[in-house]
């Protein structure tokens, strides 16, 4: 048993082993993740690649390294004989004999002895070996300190891990820690227990991550490549957009089209009423905003003044302006605390909600027709500064970011998470953009019309993986947003579809409004469902309300 | 009607004679030597708020361009044409490049150009460089 026979017909081997393998581990299933079925592993030999044996149909995967991390998965869920099988009858090791050796001085804790193995191992970067003999060494220091055996720590410290030379900052505070034992507590991560070295096991997944793949295999490797693939399988699910369905090993992920928004659940006003008419605006209205608390809303009149309005009553409560300019677009902060809004001039105005201005950013921040909005963090104020650029602008550290785009920019939408901007361009295309760290281009959505209006499109669906967007060519249009395809292209309105908004808490429902004066609500094309809203034969039309 | 997007210009501007939106700049102006079925027009290199019609090949009085019509996005009215391409090599600087009709536009000053009926012109185009 072990070593690899050229002579033996290799399939026999390998069906051999699989079959052991089932066999060993107590009823349970052997959790395997292969390219291709478990049946092809079987039929085919494994094909010499240069004197490195692969298996799979790809011939990518290694055989070795494929055994090794297997072993390495068996030892982390617990079956050891298995495991150790594994090794043995593969005649693969899963740790040469050395580093065996290395880590059963570190778990039984013969540092001095580990710390010599280390440097047997045969690692080429020096600072590797440092920086592994310091942990190790580090905790020395702190086992002696937790037996009380001060002066052991001390030597420790002074005559091994000084004169390593690295890592100055943390020398210092370990000596800081004999000398003020409280001060411990601060510099560590707190333990359960009063005891200041953390555990053996732990030191030895620190070494892991330190040392080569190769040498020490890393903690949940199998685990790792296995979430790897079902995240890609998930990501091209074009159509995934419900959280009850399971991902199985058993097959390649695949969702029916039939979770996407397709059908108009409700187009007329049935059971909603007017409630208020808020009156006060010389000019037409552009904007309107819920606060944060849905208790008040914001509007704001074309080149005119800000109202902020009671919703309850649909009292203004206060009129922000300026004198011989207009506001052009308005927002609440994230706490409902403050309000900000473009103006005429190209400035951005802060206002407390008494009416008191806050700050002002002069200069080319905003265009008269522009969106303006903030992250849910209030740290960043996003609008369209030029014809063909976005401002983001971080208001405690002044910082200003651009992205710069070579078409005009007709409005943007900024995602949830605050990570993505949906920007849309005069020459019908749809950008995503990443705002995080760096700004950079993400997708392009295209297929939707746009010449004359302003058309809007938001982000929806499960994790916000959808753009949706209105169209001057009636449709609702529905993007995957990772791959950038289109999924549905949805008629029913007779009118341009100006703007869309998926609904933030249902993945399954989404709004539209358009010029043939209708909202239509759209949900799953799934007619058991009960609609105690819609008449005998469906749908009807009916004007908006005032 | 949904919320137009338009452009708004800087400078001395050119604008539609129905709805007053702005179509291009005096500095964007290449040639005021052009001439459309109503007198005068102007070639611009960049024009704002249009939307365009269908191609079409139309033989003009420097020979056979192919162009599209040019519509203001307010109104709707039609205020000129663009090039798309021209057939004739010297006629290649006009590729991309539009004309408004002086007829169909206010100038900086607000002024509007009156038609002058005694001078027909028989055709379109020109400013043969």
């Amino acid at each position: 048993m072990g070593g690899v026979e050229d002579d033996e017909p290799a399939s026999k081997r390998m069906k051999l082993s699989s079959e052991a393998l089932i066999h060993l581990s107590n009823g349970s299933t052997v959790k395997e993740s292969i390219v291709g079925s478990s049946r092809d592993l079987m039929a085919r030999p494994p094909q010499s690649d240069g004197g490195e044996e692969v298996v799979g149909s790809k011939g990518v995967i290694k055989k070795v390294e494929f055994v090794r991390i297997i072993a390495k998965a068996l030892y982390s869920l617990g079956y050891i004989r298995s495991g150790a099988h594994l090794e043995e009858e593969s005649g693969i090791a899963l740790h040469s004999s050395i580093i065996n050796v290395f880590m059963r001085q570190v778990l039984e804790g013969d540092w001095d002895e580990s710390v010599a193995t280390l440097h047997n191992i045969g690692l080429t970067d020096e600072m590797i070996i440092k920086s592994a003999s310091f942990l190790i060494l580090e905790q020395k220091f702190f086992e002696f300190l937790d037996e009380e055996k001060v002066m052991d720590a001390l030597k420790t410290l002074r005559t091994e891990i000084s004169p390593l030379c690295i890592n100055h900052g943390r020398v210092r505070e370990l000596s800081l820690s004999i000398v003020s034992p409280s001060h411990c507590f601060t510099v560590r991560s707190p333990k359960q227990n009063t005891s200041r070295a953390r555990s053996r096991t732990k030191l030895l997944e620190e070494l892991q991550k330190l040392l080569p793949p190769t040498v020490m295999i890393p903690e949940r490797r199998l685990e790792h490549l296995v979430e790897q693939a079902l995240g890609l399988q998930r990501d091209a699910c074009m159509f995934h957009n419900s959280l009850d369905e399971e991902i199985s090993l058993f097959a390649d992920h695949q969702c029916a089209r039939d979770q996407i928004p397709s059908y108009a659940l409700q187009v007329d006003a049935n059971g909603i009423s007017l409630k208020h008419k808020l009156s006060g605006h010389q000019k037409p209205v552009s904007s309107v905003s819920w606060s944060p608390d849905d208790h008040q809303l914001l509007t704001c009149g074309v080149e005119e003044v800000v109202r902020r309005w009671d919703a309850p009553s649909g009292e203004c409560l206060s009129v922000y302006e300026k004198a011989g300019l207009g506001m052009v677009s308005c927002g609440w902060s994230p706490d409902g605390k403050w309000i900000f809004s473009g103006v005429n001039d190209k400035s951005i105005s802060l206002w407390e909600l008494d009416g008191r201005e806050l700050e002002c950013w002069k200069g080319q921040h905003t265009l008269k027709i522009s969106d303006l909005e903030i992250t849910s963090d209030g740290k960043q104020i996003i609008s369209i500064c030029r014809e063909t650029a976005i401002l983001l602008l971080d208001r405690e550290a002044k910082v200003e970011r651009f992205i710069e785009e070579d078409q005009t920019i007709t409005s943007f939408s900024l995602s949830r998470d605050n990570r993505f901007l949906l920007v849309n361009l005069l020459n019908q295309e749809i950008h995503l953009w990443s705002i995080e760290d760096d700004l950079k281009l993400v997708s392009k959505y295209r297929g939707h019309k746009r010449t004359r209006f302003i058309i809007r499109s938001c982000f929806g669906g499960l994790e916000q993986a959808f753009v949706a967007s209105g169209s001057e060519d009636s449709l609702v249009y529905i993007w995957h947003r990772g791959t950038g395809e289109l999924i549905e292209a949805l008629p029913g309105h007779s009118g341009a579809v100006n703007c869309v908004s998926w609904n933030p808490t249902n993945p399954h429902m989404l709004a539209s409004a358009s010029d043939d004066r209708t909202i239509r609500i759209w949900g799953l094309n799934n007619l058991s469902a009960k609609q105690k809203d819609t008449h005998g034969n469906g749908i009807h039309y009916c004007n908006g309300g005032t | 009607m949904g919320r137009l997007f338009v452009i708004t210009l800087e400078g001395s501007v050119y604008s539609c004679n129905h709805c007053h939106t702005h179509l291009a700049l005096l500095d964007d102006i290449i040639s005021k030597s052009f001439h459309c079925r109503h007198g005068k027009a102007y070639l611009f290199d960049k024009v704002v708020n249009i939307t365009v019609g269908e191609k079409e090949e139309r033989m003009m009085m420097t020979g056979l361009h192919t162009v599209v019509d040019i519509f203001c996005v307010g109104c709707g009215s039609i205020v000129g044409w663009k090039y798309e391409s021209a057939h004739e090599k010297t006629q290649k600087y006009k590729e991309g490049k539009f004309i408004l009709e002086r007829f169909k536009v206010l100038g900086p000053d607000g002024s509007n150009y009156l038609v002058n009926h005694d001078a027909m012109v028989s055709g379109s185009d020109a400013d043969n460089a």
